[in-house]
């Protein structure tokens, strides 16, 4: 019953809180006896895959669980931009990201010497909103438009659901397209410096971090080309992403404590070359390369670490079972 | 021409939608004269013709018993416990009213249908 209780926390973290025993208790008696029914017609126990089919029929935890809300905000602008089933993960993702950036950027400032002022919180602010906004509006748009394709499956039941190809294809070409973009960086340093190109270039510290990122992407690549080949193997993207990100968050979080670009010197107005670098290395620090990178990718590490689990459990549960085995045999022998 | 072909089918289903809820109230109502759990409840209207998911009816269920037209009992049944509903007193007199009011809907639509 582990992909039956899997669902059912994942509809219990969204539910009311007062209602939540309760509500659960009845969803599962219910859930159970359909789950009886269908294996008393087959006359043999379910797959995890048929109890997953018998599931997804229920629909989205998150959607199932919001029709017992009696708070239906959404937000909209004319027209529905995030429906009432998403709006209150959008404003419990939101607010963790909000908290989390602006918890870390004094702790950054403090670190560097660098005198608290409101400047570096509006860039990072503002870039959250915009981001979160709009993921949740694309999400909001594919439920729509796919009401039967779950958005967050929760962690219990990712572990058995085959990926998507059309996910993994997406992010395959997405990737790809980053990839090549850090790869022309060498040869287009207009690329990352724009149109000052001629009088800055980039700083040393590149060396150095250059090729970790570069085998980062090539991992990311691996990842979705094998699982659009093989998308039954369910626990390669939470543990190659967990790793990825961990490892992108701790090579982020170092690569912009340095400058990153610096005065070319053969530059014809070397004073203004400097003020250029200044005004790109803020820039740069705090925008392209800005905290919100490994503050996104630590959080992403910790999402997958979650998503990881059941995957470990598992496995230690097959291992333990497998040793039984053996010492059962060893026994007999 | 173009708004009329792409937006019919989603106002056909917008209101199918809207008759249907009005019409899943008073059969959830009827079908609880007899005392039945949310499983064996959705079964009956499914095999009337009238099948709901449960992220549908549950919640429905739970708004009727606020407003105090069915009471439930949590009981045990073939070792697992179940809730049971069943029509309270003042639900039986709203369904009456309904069926009333449903049956009176009914003759005059029909009238209507007729008349064209």
């Amino acid at each position: 019953m582990e992909i039956l209780d899997g669902y059912l926390s994942a509809v219990k973290r969204c539910l009311p809180r007062k209602q939540r025993t309760d509500i659960v208790a009845e969803l599962r008696e219910d859930l159970l006896s359909e789950l009886e029914a269908r294996a008393e017609e087959l006359g043999r126990p379910l797959t995890d895959a048929e109890q997953y089919a018998i599931l997804m029929q229920h629909g989205d935890p998150m959607v199932v669980a919001r029709r017992y809300s009696p708070n239906r905000r959404s937000l909209s602008l004319g027209w529905e931009l995030i429906g009432p089933e998403l709006f209150p993960a959008y404003l419990f993702v939101l607010g963790l990201n909000l908290a989390i950036t602006v918890a870390v950027i004094p702790m950054s400032l403090m670190i560097y010497h660098v005198p608290i002022s409101v400047q570096p919180f509006i860039l990072p602010v503002a870039a959250q909103i915009v981001c979160v906004t709009a993921v949740f509006i694309l999400l909001n748009l594919v439920r729509v438009k796919f009401p039967q394709q779950w958005i967050y499956p929760p962690a219990e039941l990712a572990s058995v659901i085959p990926l998507q190809k059309w996910y993994s294809v997406s992010g395959l070409i997405a990737c790809s397209v980053l990839t090549l973009w850090w790869l022309a960086i060498p040869y287009f340093q207009f690329l990352v410096v724009g149109p000052s190109a001629g009088e800055l270039k980039l700083a040393p510290v590149w060396h150095r971090y250059y090729v970790p990122v570069f085998l980062l992407l090539l991992a990311g690549i691996g990842q979705r080309a094998v699982s659009v080949v093989r998308p039954d193997w369910t626990w390669l993207l939470p543990t190659s992403r967990f790793v990825i990100s961990g490892v992108g968050a701790v090579v982020m979080f170092f690569f912009r404590t340095h400058p990153l670009v610096v005065v070319d010197t053969s530059a014809k107005d070397l004073a203004h070359a400097e003020k250029l670098a200044r005004s790109a290395n803020a820039w740069m620090g705090w925008g392209l390369f800005g905290p919100w990178l490994w503050i996104y990718l630590a959080i992403g590490a910790l999402f997958y670490a979650w998503y990881s689990l059941p995957h470990l459990r598992r496995l230690l549960h097959a291992r333990q079972h497998r040793l039984r085995s053996v010492h059962e045999l060893n026994g007999v022998l | 021409m173009a708004n009329g072909t792409t937006g019919s089918p989603e106002i056909l289903e917008n209101l199918k939608l809207e008759l249907r809820r009005g019409c899943l109230i008073v059969a959830v109502l009827a079908q609880l004269r007899t005392e039945q759990y949310g499983y064996t409840l959705r079964k009956a209207l499914a095999d009337d013709g009238l099948a709901i998911d449960e992220g549908t009816l549950y919640p429905l269920l739970r708004r009727l018993e606020t407003q105090g037209l069915l009471v439930s009992q949590w009981r045990e049944e073939d070792k697992r416990n179940k809730r049971f509903y069943r029509l309270s007193p003042v639900g039986e007199q709203i369904l009456n009213h309904l069926l009333n009011e449903w049956q009176s809907i009914n003759t005059s639509l029909n009238r209507m249908l007729q008349e064209v």
